[in-house]
């Protein structure tokens, strides 16, 4: 008790040092998860009021095979963001432009993925079946546009590198635009968890 | 920046840098600045004349309510007009009018009292006053057309979902509000930025003022609560026009999901109106106390565990839906101890007020005001926090009474004194004492002989919502009663009114400190100089104003030249360094209006013209956000 | 200061500050939860365990949480405040505010959870 509640440890300023446009991304970044929060609450509101079986028949669990590929294809592409940004704060122009490449293939095959999957869930049921449809598409476009805004940013971004604007000096952007990423790759876990492997438990 | 080209900027006087200064900040009055500025003054100033506007629209729709029900069986109205006539009233001054009226307050002061030269994002700032303009203007145009929203403020499903509400009403509701929500989120995170990164170099957060700890307390909730209204929101618009079934029990869909969904942000939403007024309660009252707000951290702590538990309460507004029993009494034990904090306030401004020397002006009064119906309100709040007692009254004039009570009681008497104490502030000019007293005393007795009648129509049984009633109900008396009241009410505010243009065309100049403040924006000229303050401030004690240390070294401290602001550390308020501002820009408007034409489109069922506005907005944005060129050596290059 | 008692230390004062919230807001999802949602399927117990005794769980665990983040925030406060110098000293002043607001916000957040939790005690759990 004595060591921990020392005023010296204590009063140590955390956090401390951010930059403005740091503070901006992440309260975005929080208001956005807690839009997230509110819809698969929403979901499991629903379902837990519902009948026995969910998803309610006729339907049956979703199909895991493409998603977990997708999940595959998402989630290490916050791995070439964090290398490119690593190499950006070095002053490494040549890794920031192959890192937020690499992010951009991967995204794309990510919506790409998403797309096939959606052609072969509509032949089964639409937006318009029920609730359950309601919210599983509802969810999945969501994070589909998220991914795609932030795909937008990684592109402008590496259009931005080529012209050569970045550096170690000068890479707040890159920082932002990382932030972004790795908050659309976590918000996909969560759901992956919440609509795909959760209606097996 | 190298240590050569500081040397040369540095100019040799003080009145050289402040001409510095004029040069690199002011903005040439032209058409093109009106529409491009991101100075924040002018922009609260903007905010607050908006939302005064909308608050004198919404005000008109109460009076011809008022005028319809003063007797039984009126036929002012016809029941579809009365119902769309009470759903913009409730509709547009909750989020038309109070929240931002305080943006307003928050976006002329925060940066002034935090010794800052700007908001952290002045661009943003513009953005969102643009975004709040459109979205308002919209929903007061489907009043226009006979088409507003009809569904009461919250929008209860099923009434408001198909098949039960069909026409363009209902969608106006759920697009303007998503529409209105991209405004509020913007100056929310602009709010919080603001102050954690731009205090005065010393201001730890023990030195922060009440207000802008009120603002950030705001702020915060409306991070954590407006995403849950704008799923709500987007799930009816998705219902109503795609035929989703989010809130359709035939389609597995659930109704009280909407409640749920409406409350987790409802409830907040009545501290999001009320924290921000409290804030200039404390604000106001040191001048006319001549000390400082009694117990500061006891103050802090109201403001912080306010904003906390405002999210565990909603269930409450929902005690007559039968969910299980046990799980309201976690609901009722925070709805009843809320209260402690709010009590914290009242008892501090009450010692403050009795250990103070109290110089009575009208702002005072109006502060004065404020306290005695925020308690009446507060106490019937109590009552709803039992739940036996709810079940009676819920959807009663009593409860309209009630909200009345906390929300104009609590919103509009401490709106209403900040605008008297800060008009100085604004406009340079003073209002006259005389006739903003004669305000006070109708807007007063005004506002209490029109709700004070309520809770006992309430109590009688007055179901609210009705659009008349029979003559044989012991209802009539009340009602009329509450109507003459409303009428006073409206003239006070007229007075307010008359008395704000008439200090703007004829007042007195106003001194840079008329009132002997507390704060750093009485350090400013009145009205500021775009750049705020020549020298940025050092703060050493939480009423910088009355410490000498802060008022001689604003006088001798070196000015921060050029076009930049001072950053500072989260916590204690140490000097991190300059950040460069933003310069005035055409985009926030431009990308504003993409967002328009993206609502328009939905809203008509033109989908191509919503994607239009869609590339109009991505242009912009990558616009806006494109960094500048830079050479290697600048940006920072491994060889 | 390392960077790793640095963040040890800011850690703990964030933990003194709103330990009690943080507690307070999964209280509330656990045990209204739980609660709500499986009296609404129409159960009374989830895998075998009773819903008091979740409930239950939901109101001690969380009671401890916050009384261990008062007992920190009461103490660092105490010391704080004895190492507060007569000068202007910011930090010290600041510590000792926060760890004084998050005393009483935990003090208030205990007594919610345990007003709440009395309950449990009284109610039958889907009455």
């Amino acid at each position: 008790m004595t060591a921990v509640t020392s005023p010296r440890l204590l009063s140590a300023e955390m956090p401390s040092g951010r930059t403005t446009g740091w503070w901006g991304m992440i309260l975005f970044v929080t208001t956005e998860a807690t839009v997230f929060a509110a819809m698969l609450g929403s979901y499991f509101y629903v379902r837990f009021q519902s009948g026995p079986q969910w998803p309610p028949p006729p339907l049956e669990d979703p199909k895991l095979m493409k998603v977990i590929i997708m999940t595959a294809v998402l989630l290490p592409s916050s791995v070439p963001v964090m290398w490119a940004e690593r190499g950006i704060r070095k002053g490494q122009r040549w890794r920031l432009r192959a890192g937020l490449a690499i992010t951009l293939v991967l995204g794309l095959s990510f919506l790409g993925l998403q797309a096939w999957e959606y052609s072969e869930d509509l032949k089964k049921h639409t937006l318009t079946t029920d609730a359950y449809s309601s919210l599983f598409y509802s969810i999945t476009t969501l994070h589909g546009f998220h991914v795609a805004v932030g795909l937008l940013m990684v592109g402008w971004l590496l259009a931005a590198s080529l012209r050569g604007s970045f550096g170690y000096r000068r890479h707040e952007r890159v920082r932002l635009t990382a932030i972004y990423w790795h908050f659309v790759d976590v918000v996909w876990v969560a759901i992956f968890i919440s609509l795909y492997l959760s209606p097996r438990l | 920046m190298s240590v050569e080209t500081e040397e040369q900027a540095r100019p040799a006087s003080r009145s050289e840098a402040v001409a510095a200064l004029e040069k690199d900040w002011g903005e040439r009055p032209s058409l093109r600045s009106w529409f491009s500025t991101v100075d924040h003054k002018r922009i609260g100033r903007r905010y607050m004349v908006t939302a005064g506007i909308f608050f004198i629209l919404a005000g008109t729709d109460a009076m011809i309510l008022r005028t319809q029900l003063a007797r039984p069986n009126a036929t002012v109205l016809s029941p579809e007009a009365y119902d769309q006539l009470f759903t913009m009233h409730g509709t547009a001054m909750i989020f038309l009018f109070s929240t931002p009226m305080f943006f307003g307050f928050g976006n002329f002061l925060v940066p002034l009292m935090i010794g800052a030269r700007d908001m952290a994002f002045p661009r943003l700032n513009a953005f969102g006053y643009w975004v709040f303009a459109f979205a308002g203007t919209v929903m007061f145009s489907s009043q226009l057309v006979g088409r507003a929203p009809d569904g009461g403020w919250f929008g209860y499903v099923p009434l408001t979902d198909t098949p039960y509400s069909s026409g363009i009403n209902l969608d106006v509701y759920s697009l303007g509000l998503l529409f209105l929500g991209v405004s509020t989120t913007a100056g929310a995170i602009n709010f919080i930025v603001t102050v954690v990164k731009m205090r005065a170099p010393g201001m730890s957060l023990n030195r922060v003022p009440l207000f802008v700890w009120a603002i950030v307390g705001t702020s915060f909730m409306v991070i954590f609560a407006l995403p849950a209204l704008n799923v709500a929101n987007a799930m009816l618009f998705l219902d109503r026009r795609f035929g989703a079934h989010f809130f359709d029990p035939a389609h597995g869909g659930n109704t009280l999901l909407w409640q749920h969904l409406f409350w987790i942000f409802g409830h907040p939403d009545v501290y999001i109106i009320v924290m921000p007024a409290l804030g200039i309660v404390s604000a106001v009252l040191p001048a006319f106390c001549r000390r400082g707000v009694v117990a500061y951290p006891l103050m802090v702590l109201a403001i912080v565990t306010i904003s906390i538990i405002s999210f565990g309460v909603w269930v409450h507004h929902m005690f007559a839906t039968g969910l299980p029993q046990l799980s309201y009494s976690f609901f009722s034990a925070a709805s009843t101890l809320i209260t402690i904090p709010s009590g914290i306030q009242i008892f501090a401004w009450l010692f403050t007020m009795l250990r103070g020397r109290i110089v009575v002006r009208t702002p005072f009064l109006f502060v004065v005001g404020f306290i005695v119906t925020f308690v009446l309100g507060g106490f019937t709040g109590v009552m709803f926090a039992i739940t036996a007692f709810d079940q009676q009254v819920t959807d009663s004039y009593f409860v309209v009474a009630h909200f009345h009570y906390v929300l104009f009681g609590g919103a509009v008497f401490p709106m209403i004194a900040g605008i008297y104490y800060w008009l100085p502030k604004f406009t340079g000019k003073m209002y006259a004492e005389k006739l903003s007293r004669w305000a006070f005393w109708l807007v007063f007795i005004g506002f209490n002989t029109t709700f004070m009648p309520m809770h006992v129509s309430g109590l009688l049984g007055m179901p609210r919502r009705i659009y008349t009633y029979p003559g044989d109900l012991g209802w009539d008396l009340w009602n009329l009663i509450s109507t003459i009241g409303a009428y006073v009410l409206a003239v006070g505010l007229l007075l307010v009114l008359i008395g704000v243009l008439q200090a703007i065309r004829r007042g007195r100049l106003a001194p840079d400190d008329p009132w002997g403040g507390d704060t750093l924006e009485w350090a400013t000229t009145s009205p500021p100089r775009p750049y705020n303050f020549v020298t940025v401030p050092t703060v050493h004690s939480v009423h910088p104003m009355w410490d000498e240390r802060t008022t001689a070294a604003l006088a001798t401290d070196p000015p921060l030249p050029d076009h930049q602001a001072m950053a500072t550390s989260e916590l204690d308020g140490r000097e991190e360094g300059a950040i460069e501002m933003p310069e005035a820009s055409l985009l926030p408007l431009v990308s504003a209006l993409g967002i328009l034409v993206v609502v328009l489109g939905l809203l008509w069922g033109w989908y191509w013209f919503a994607g239009a506005g869609a590339l109009l907005i991505f242009g912009t944005v990558a616009r806006w956000m494109w960094p500048p060129e830079r050479t290697p050596e600048e940006a920072g290059v491994a060889s | 200061m390392p960077t790793q008692t640095r963040r040890a230390g800011g850690f703990l004062l964030w933990f003194a500050v709103l330990g009690g919230a943080l507690a307070w807001a999964l209280h509330l999802v656990l045990a209204w939860g739980v609660d709500e949602l499986t009296c609404r399927s129409g159960n009374t117990s989830v895998g075998g365990i009773p819903i008091r005794g979740i409930v239950g769980a939901g109101v001690v665990v969380p009671a401890l949480i916050t009384l261990a983040a008062l007992l920190l925030a009461w103490r660092g406060w105490r010391r704080a405040t004895a190492a507060r110098d007569d000068d202007d000293d910011p930090r010290m002043e600041r510590t000792g505010m926060m760890l004084l607001i998050g005393m009483c916000a935990n003090a208030l957040f205990l007594s919610i959870i345990a007003a709440g939790g009395a309950a449990v005690l009284v109610l039958s759990p889907c009455q």
